[in-house]
Parts: C-alpha cells; sequence; structure tokens
C-alpha cells in the first residue's frame, strides 16, 4: 500500500533497536519522576484526592501513548545507500523521506550524547548547503556510525559537485 | 613584515563617521560658542568632540590596506591593532554602499561578502567613491583569475605576479599597491531600469501604503464623530511606523538599475543611502517572480535571486533586501531578466533555458481537502532545465530551481494527505528566498517526481568539475 515510502532497491535499513530502547528508558525516567512530583505536590498542598487520582492518571496514559508512539517512530526510520546518494525516510505521522546526492555533501557529524553512548548509538547528520535537507539518522551502533560517516566523506570527496 | 605599497582610507573618514554627532553637538552648543562663553555643558561636549577627533584621526593614520598573495589585508586598531586577511578566491561578491552622511562627502563603504563571515569583517569604510570603485574591479578580476587557476594575474594589475599558494609574494619595489584593472572588454550593458512612476505607483499598491492610507483616514475621520480625539495620539507611532516603512521602500527602490557587467550582474539602487552590488550569475541559486494581488492585474511582479553565499539576507529595512534584482517591473521584463539570469549561469552551456516552456500542473482535486483555497493557486512542473513551482493567492509566487542546482529532495506526508493519499515534494536550496516544493500531489505521481528529479539533477551537475571552494575542506 505504501508505495510513497518504498525502498529504492531491496530494503531500508532499520536503525538499531537500542534506540527503541534509550528512548523508552528515558520516558520511564521522566514519568516516575512526574508521577513522584505529582504526588509530593498534592501531599504538600492537601489537595483532594480524587484530583490528584486524575492527575496520575493522565500522567500515566501520556506514558503509555508516548511508549507506543516511540515504538513507531523507532521502527519508521530507515536507510538505503545507492551508489550517487543517501535515502533517509522516518516519522510514522509526519511521514519523510529525503534523498542527498553525496555529491552535495558538505560535511558529515556524528553526535552522541552520555545516554547514547551508554547505549552504543550514535546519530549521523549531513549537511549540504540547504538548511532545509534534515538529513539524520539517529540511533546507529557506534561502529556502522563511523563506517557510514567516512563513506560519506569519501564519497561526497569523489563526487563533489560545484554550488 | 616588509613594507608594502599600501593605501589608507580617505582622510574624510573620521568626519563622515561621526558627521551626525558633530552637528548634533554644534546644534547643542552653537549658542554659547556665539556668546563666546561656553557653560560646562558645552565644555564637556568639546573635549568629548576632541578627544574623538583625535582618536579618529588617528584610527585613520593606523588603518591600512593592500593586495598581497591573493589576500586583502586590512591593518586596524588604535589600541587593539588588527590584522585581517580576506581571502580573494573566497569573495562572494563585493558591493559599494554609499550611507547617507558620507554621500555628501563623496564617499562610500566597499563591503566583502566573504563566505562565513560576518558583514562587519570584510567592509573598508570610507573610501572615495572613485577608489572604492577600483578596488571592486581590482578584486573581482583577481579574484577570477585566482579561480580560473591562472598562476598570473592579469597583467593590468601591476604587482608582481603571485602564485596561486602565495609563493612569489610581492617583492615590494616600485609596483604601486594598487592599479585599476583595465576597462571592461565587454560595456555595461543595462538590463532594466525602475522609473520613477513605476516605483511611486507600485509602492502606494503595498499592503503597507494601504493600510497607511486606511488608518491615515480613519483617525482623520474620527475626531468628526468623537468628541474626545484622544485617539489619534495612540493612532500616531502606528502612522509614523507604516510611513516609514513606506518610505524606506521606495527609497530602496529608487533609481534601481540592473546592468549586465564583465563581473557580473550588477545592481545599484537608494535613494538616502546608495548601494551597487554585484552578483556573480555563476553562483546563482535560483529566482523568485513574486506577483502580489495588487500588482497582477496591472501586470507588475518583482524579481528576487537566490546566490549561493549570500545567506538569507533579510529584509530587515523593509525595503528590497540584498536578493532583490528587481523591485518592481512590467511582467514582460521581469521574466526576460530572469531568463537572463538563468541562462547566463554556467549549467546552461549546453541547453538555452526557456521559462515559458514549463508546463505547470495543479494538484489534483481531492487536495482540496487540505488546502480549500490555497489549492486552486498551486502549480508544479519542471522544463529540461529547471524546476518550478508556484503558490499563493495574495503573494503569488512562482519559484524556479535549475536542474544543477537542486540540493537535496524531499518528500514529506501528514496523517490527513495520508488519508487522501497526497505528498508534498520538497527541493531544498541553500538559503536564500527560493523554495520550490510540489505541494498535495498524489502519492505515486510525487515519487514519480522525486525519482525522475534525481535522475535529472544528477545528469545536470554531472558534467561540471568540482570547485577547488568546496572540495578543500574535505568532511571532518
Amino acid at each position: 500500500m505504501n508505495d510513497l515510502f518504498a525502498p529504492p532497491g531491496d530494503d531500508w535499513r532499520p536503525v538499531s533497536p537500542q534506540l527503541c530502547k534509550m528512548r523508552r528508558v528515558v520516558l520511564l525516567t521522566t514519568t516516575g519522576i512526574l508521577l513522584i512530583a505529582v504526588i509530593v505536590i498534592f501531599l504538600v498542598f492537601d489537595l483532594p484526592g480524587w484530583l490528584m487520582g486524575l492527575s496520575l492518571g493522565a500522567v500515566l496514559a501520556f506514558a503509555v501513548l508516548a511508549w507506543a508512539m516511540i515504538g513507531r517512530s523507532s521502527r519508521a526510520w530507515g536507510y538505503a545507500e545507492r551508489d550517487e546518494d543517501l535515502y533517509i525516510k522516518h516519522g510514522a505521522m509526519f511521514r519523510e523521506l529525503i534523498v542527498v546526492p553525496y555529491g552535495r555533501m558538505q560535511f558529515v557529524d556524528i553526535n552522541s550524547g552520555p545516554i547514547e553512548r551508554a547505549y552504543g548509538i550514535a546519530s549521523v547528520h549531513l549537511h549540504t548547503a540547504s538548511p532545509g535537507t534534515s538529513a539524520r539518522i539517529p540511533g546507529l551502533p557506534a561502529d556502522e556510525a563511523a563506517r557510514l560517516r567516512d563513506r560519506l566523506t569519501s564519497l561526497g570527496e569523489a563526487q563533489a559537485a560545484g554550488l | 613584515m616588509s613594507e608594502h605599497p599600501y593605501r589608507r582610507l580617505s582622510p574624510l573618514t573620521p568626519v563622515a563617521r561621526s558627521g551626525i554627532l558633530i552637528v548634533a553637538v554644534l546644534a547643542a552648543t552653537w549658542r554659547d560658542l556665539l556668546r563666546g562663553d561656553l557653560g560646562p555643558f558645552g565644555w564637556l561636549l568639546l573635549g568629548l568632540l576632541i578627544v574623538g577627533g583625535i582618536y579618529g584621526g588617528t584610527s585613520w593614520l593606523r588603518t591600512k590596506y593592500w593586495i598581497e598573495s591573493d589576500e586583502l589585508r586590512v591593518d586596524t586598531g588604535v589600541i587593539n591593532r588588527q590584522s585581517r586577511r580576506i581571502r580573494i578566491d573566497r569573495l562572494q561578491g563585493v558591493d559599494i554602499v554609499q550611507p547617507f552622511v558620507a554621500r555628501l562627502f563623496g564617499l562610500a563603504e566597499l563591503r566583502m561578502d566573504v563566505a562565513g563571515g560576518s558583514a562587519r569583517e570584510g567592509s573598508l569604510a570610507f573610501l572615495t567613491l572613485n577608489d572604492a570603485r577600483e578596488l571592486k574591479d581590482l578584486l573581482l578580476a583577481r579574484r577570477d583569475a585566482v579561480r580560473a587557476g591562472s598562476s598570473s594575474p592579469p597583467s593590468a594589475l601591476g604587482t608582481s605576479a603571485p602564485g596561486p599558494d602565495g609563493a612569489g609574494a610581492d617583492s615590494g619595489d616600485a609596483a604601486p599597491g594598487l592599479v585599476p584593472a583595465a576597462p571592461s572588454p565587454e560595456p555595461d550593458r543595462l538590463l532594466a531600469r525602475v522609473d520613477l512612476q513605476l516605483l511611486l505607483l507600485s509602492t502606494l499598491l503595498t499592503p503597507e501604503a494601504i493600510s497607511l492610507g486606511v488608518v491615515a483616514v480613519f483617525f482623520g475621520v474620527l475626531p468628526l464623530f468623537v468628541d474626545d480625539a484622544g485617539g489619534v495620539s495612540v493612532a500616531l507611532p502606528v502612522l509614523g511606523g507604516l510611513a516609514l516603512v513606506v518610505i524606506r521602500k521606495f527609497a530602496a527602490g529608487y533609481g534601481f538599475t540592473v546592468a549586465q557587467t564583465a563581473a557580473g550582474l550588477q545592481v545599484r539602487r537608494g535613494l538616502f543611502e546608495l548601494s551597487s552590488q554585484t552578483i556573480a550569475l555563476s553562483r546563482l541559486q535560483g529566482v523568485v517572480v513574486s506577483e502580489p494581488l495588487l500588482w497582477r492585474k496591472l501586470g507588475w511582479a518583482r524579481l528576487d535571486v537566490a546566490i549561493a553565499g549570500y545567506a538569507a539576507s533579510s529584509d530587515d529595512n523593509g525595503g528590497p533586501s540584498a536578493s532583490t534584482v528587481l523591485p518592481v517591473g512590467a511582467r514582460t521584463v521581469v521574466k526576460r531578466l530572469a531568463h537572463h539570469m538563468l541562462n547566463a549561469s554556467p549549467d546552461s552551456e549546453h541547453r538555452e533555458v526557456d521559462l515559458d516552456q514549463t508546463a505547470l500542473t495543479p494538484p489534483p482535486p481531492r487536495a482540496r481537502w487540505v488546502s480549500p483555497v490555497g489549492r486552486r493557486f498551486m502549480a508544479a512542473g519542471t522544463s529540461e532545465a529547471l524546476v518550478v513551482s508556484r503558490e499563493g493567492w495574495f503573494n503569488r509566487r512562482t519559484h524556479i530551481v535549475p536542474h544543477a542546482r537542486v540540493q537535496s529532495l524531499r518528500v514529506t506526508q501528514g496523517p490527513v494527505q495520508r488519508l487522501l493519499g497526497l505528498a508534498d515534494v520538497h527541493v531544498d536550496s541553500p538559503p536564500g528566498p527560493v523554495k520550490v516544493r510540489a505541494r498535495d500531489r498524489l502519492a505515486g505521481e510525487a515519487r514519480a517526481m522525486l525519482e525522475r528529479e534525481i535522475m535529472v539533477s544528477r545528469q545536470a551537475r554531472a558534467p561540471r568539475t568540482a570547485e577547488p571552494l568546496i572540495r578543500s575542506p574535505a568532511g571532518p
């Protein structure tokens, strides 16, 4: 049914499942903190119990929704390396497919924050002369990220085109 | 550092820089001066003026500029000395600007657009107008020579020949530091001009001018019916602001001329502040033709361009920004100018770019569920050399990008679009006014457009060799 985001060649390469895991752990942590905060506030100000129940319910419902969304959006990430361009697709609700010709690449970034490092993943960001090019792949295993960066850099150099 | 044949800014620089201040001081103290009896305030101002004068004079003495091994070097600074080097081959463009006070003294500021540099870095203020023009021609000629890879700059430069890598620096002999480049081989050709009548009428037909009129009439009539006229004082700042915007628009478009010179497209404009900028057409990324609702019936349009490295020069003065090539003109003139610019860029060596050849198709009828009003004004299409899109009812804009200038491509789809089987196709361009996007196309068509554009833009840019500018910093 979804021809629009069909892979250009064989199949999309997925990102690491660690990404999903990491985001869910972050979600659980923030939800926990939020729940505790709600309880503390209600106890300190001595507010009615039904309101507390309602608030806790809302936080929990939101967390469940976010849990499901994280799963969908993590699965939605995919990329494919072709001979002359990189394809990236992402988004579950708002979907996007990006095609970046290697020759248009200006530079490649790898980012890995402390939490990402704990899960052994990194994100690769491609920059062209256009700020509209939002070509980012999060949640790549660290060695795959480094491989991709090196490959993109060498291909970018080989196929570089003038502005 | 060995002595180089340097040059100085115009000696009138300190006066021009502090022109308004001097006027203010004189205005505040002339009565006391005439009486020959300065109050303490007068003495303070006079003291400040003298200190300022000394500072300005020293600053002028200390500021020197010269060209050395493909760099424009500028030494400045009274207390903190600075030495700037501007790589000539990195120059995106050189503009001459004449602020009002400087214009009274016949001075001009030279602004150099350096990739990734702030505006302040690449500025020489002030030179005499002639010096500014000479230096500009010289820099542009030198840049083209360096870019062309020839190790010897044009002979007319008069300096000894430095290698592109700066191996053979100037020997600093009798060669004068700056000699005007040879007169351009082809004469400047005037392409378009905005005449006063057209500018005046078109400025009056902008939303700002019309709201100015409406507000003015409203508050002019109001006191007739309401006794308490306190509302008028509230209206004054609004009126003033609107009037300022309208006047700036008018002033910036005044005397607008576009000419083709050897160095590129030259745009001159300004009423109070004159500016002259040269656009290198080889760096053209795309053009936008805007047709506001009020102008459309009269057949007028405006032309903006995107130039690599010119960044998104915003419209901060309310007037035409640096990207404007024609603030207003008959549609045929605008079309001809766009045509000229697109054909002058190097991608079009093989194919003739024809704007009218591009057949634009509207999105399918079901797009009305996502864009009920906008759908009727959207269209997109491609031709052999161009990818084009149009949208907007109040201000209809036609965005045009040559295939060879496409950076990256995207397809996006929101939840509602997915229900309807629609998607947007975006063509990414460097920062600037140009944004080609085909909105609300059928999903299958969108993907086909994407794939076709990938192929076409790849072929369009294939024959070009990489500019060293892009290739040298190869990724981190």
